[in-house]
């Protein structure tokens, strides 16, 4: 694409560093000790159930909340007291914030006429981010005239013009219906490769978070809990709370205990447990998790857990099984099209000790 | 299933349903409304209308004159200065209440202990009536038994005792002040509402655009509050148009005669000199102006190309 690559020639894109933040309203400390470094040119999410901060964060970055202690660094420079338009950011709210006064062509070249760039220019720019988005012909339009995607497209654009050198994205899709969101996810994905630009996206969807992450950020009640690739919070969370989070039907998470030769006893059970390096003595609680989609059922005389299915979901492809092992605690497996299983069947099912993941009672990971 | 079928009789028509008709349950509804407004609007309209086609004195007969009282009342230079006076006195009042009730209103818009006082405070005197407020000034204003002259002899403003009422100057901008004070607090709260109502993204994504808090006030705010300005503004331009009370009670028109309202010579036609018909015909040319201000300011306000 010519345009992107026009655009791509006069930005520098540059990385982010947050050092030791913290964030309290009227004593109430939100964020504490946040600590992150981020490559420029990265698109790093952050993820997490609401109330956790994640929103906050963003909006510490932006410079649209001040900062209680710490330091925000984009490039080389501290602006942890600049002004929002000095930090070199654009921000694409949840709810689009496009001002409704003003046409798609006047919302998006906003930021330029308040820099009093000449009008030529202004309109050069606004062009070259309409022809990225496809907005070309929707630019005399006002914004209640558009569809919600194309809202969306238009908060992007009015980003884009501005030429920060990070993204920050608010939950920008939350309000889009399933279908388009996907249309959306794909389109922010696009976009990130053809500008190339740092980009912070805060989400409470961990597909989203997966799919468009080059690393992910998982914050609960103002704290970073792990960072990571998709892959590495999905294959090696650190703690139960990402394990539980990333990763959907969630993972289920059984009490169990250590006996030796680092088997684990599930109830009357006894099963063969990972290897650890620096495994805790014989008789430890630990808890064990196991994702849906490892919990196989199987045939025959082999070694494994009884699992009564209370509830199917049928999903095609799939049966997401709902049901209780016969210590009681909850399960839920994935079985694969082409098993018959009728409710109230007791079914054995087994994991491979890779896909198992052993947790402590402090809920921390033990490898 | 071959037992369930889903048509009895295919080729019989569908049986036809009655439409339930519930306009007159909309009228019924609106009826006492409706009934206010013609007791206590349209049938006084008609009477005045009627009335100023007449010589109509308190006692006696009406006379059917035609348009003789509009022909009379075209020559009748105390009218047009009377007009010419409350022009002036509502450009100066409007200008005063809507400019000092958005900046109040760009104060107190935001939560807060603090500003929930202010409000309070802001807002107390449109609750008093604007007969008692301007006993209340006219006292204030009182030359010897009043707050004003005496005060500012004594921090040594003035040498002597200064009369604010004696002279056309100083009594026109104490009413003014008057009715700003009392005012403003009104339309405060209705350019407050339509402030509250503008969605802080905007002003924080304008900051993020690099806009200036005089370009964001400007570009951002001014625009979006248009509808309730135009609210106010029609209503500030009518009861401003419609001022009898403060002059009547505080300056009893003077000095001189010169703070006679509009509605002030429509009151001494008819209540003073009783001549009804005459000070119907006012009225009635009153109304045509405030009609034709009216929809001139909503044109002006009106939303360009939204919704």
């Amino acid at each position: 694409m010519s345009h992107a690559e026009a655009i791509q020639s006069t930005h520098h894109t540059a990385g982010l560093r947050l050092n030791r933040l913290h964030k309290s309203f009227k004593g109430d400390e939100v964020l504490h000790d946040i600590n992150l470094d981020v490559e420029a040119g990265e698109f790093v999410v952050f993820v997490g159930p609401s109330g956790c901060g994640k929103s906050t964060l963003l909006r510490l970055i932006a410079g649209l909340e001040e900062t209680t202690a710490g330091d925000i660094f984009i490039g080389d420079d501290d602006v942890t007291e600049r002004d929002p338009s000095d930090r070199g950011i654009a921000m694409v709210f949840q709810t689009y914030a496009l001002y409704p006064h003003m046409s798609v062509a006047d919302n998006m070249g906003f930021g330029l006429r308040a820099a009093r760039h000449p009008k030529q220019e202004i309109a050069d720019k606004v062009n070259e981010a309409a022809q990225i988005l496809h907005l070309t012909d929707l630019l005399q339009r006002r914004p209640s005239q558009l569809s919600g995607g194309q809202r969306q497209r238009v908060a992007i654009g009015r980003a884009i013009v501005r030429d920060p050198d990070v993204f920050l994205f608010d939950e920008p899709l939350s309000n889009l219906d399933a279908e388009l969101r996907v249309e959306m996810r794909l389109e922010i994905a696009r976009l990130h490769r053809q500008l190339g630009n740092t980009m912070i996206y805060v989400t409470h969807d961990q597909t989203e978070a997966m799919t468009l992450a080059s690393r992910i950020v998982v914050l609960r009640a103002g704290c970073i809990e792990q960072v990571g690739t998709p892959a590495d919070l999905y294959s090696d969370p650190d703690n139960v709370f990402v394990a539980g989070f990333i990763g959907s039907p969630a993972m289920n998470f059984f009490d169990a205990e250590l006996v030796e030769n680092g088997r684990l006893r599930l109830g009357e059970h006894t099963i063969a447990g990972p290897r650890l390096d620096n495994p805790p003595s014989a008789g430890t609680g630990v808890t064990l998790g196991i994702r849906p989609v490892h919990l196989q059922p199987v045939q025959g005389d082999v070694a494994g857990l009884q699992f009564r299915v209370e509830f199917i979901e049928y999903l095609g492809d799939n049966s997401c099984l709902h049901g209780a092992l016969d210590n009681g605690a909850r399960c839920r497996i994935e079985a694969p099209r082409g098993i018959a299983i009728r409710l109230g069947e007791t079914l054995l099912v087994s994991a491979e000790v890779a896909d198992m993941r052993l947790f402590d009672q402090q809920e921390q990971r033990l490898r | 299933m071959p037992d369930v079928q889903s048509h009895p009789l295919p080729s019989a028509a569908p049986t036809p349903r009655r439409r339930r008709r519930r306009g007159w349950h909309g009228l019924l509804y609106t009826l006492p409304a409706l009934a206010l407004v013609v007791v206590f609007f349209l049938i006084p309209l008609g009477m005045t209308v009627w009335m100023s086609l007449h010589n109509w004195p308190l006692l006696g007969n009406a006379r059917w004159i035609g348009l003789a009282n509009y022909t009379r009342l075209w020559n009748d230079a105390s009218f047009w200065n009377a007009l010419l006076f409350t022009a002036q006195y509502t450009i100066v009042s409007t200008i005063g209440l809507l400019g000092l009730a958005l900046a109040l209103a760009l104060m107190v818009q935001h939560q807060g202990r603090a500003t929930g006082l202010y409000r309070t405070v802001w807002f107390l005197p449109v609750v008093t009536g604007f007969a008692s407020a301007s006993l209340l000034w006219a006292w204030l204003s009182n030359v010897d038994a009043g707050l004003f002259s005496p005060l500012a002899q004594r921090i040594g403003l003035t040498e002597g005792r200064f009369n604010l009422l004696a002279d056309f100057d100083t009594a026109f901008w104490s009413v003014t002040v008057m009715v700003v004070w009392k005012m403003a607090g009104f339309y405060m709260i209705i350019l407050m509402s339509g402030l509250q109502a503008i969605p802080g993204d905007y002003q924080e994504a304008a900051r993020i655009d690099g806009a200036s808090a005089l370009q964001r006030f400007l570009w951002i705010t001014v625009p979006l509050i248009r509808q309730p300005f135009a609210l106010a503004l029609i209503m500030c331009v009518a009861g401003s148009m419609l001022a009898f009370d403060q002059f009547y009670i505080i300056l009893n028109g003077g000095p001189r005669n010169q703070t006679v309202t509009a509605v002030y010579k429509i009151f001494n036609e008819s209540f003073v000199s009783f001549r009804l018909g005459y000070g119907a015909a006012l009225s009635v040319i009153l109304l045509l102006i405030l009609m034709v201000l009216s929809i001139i300011q909503l044109r002006l306000l009106r939303d360009r190309g939204e919704s």
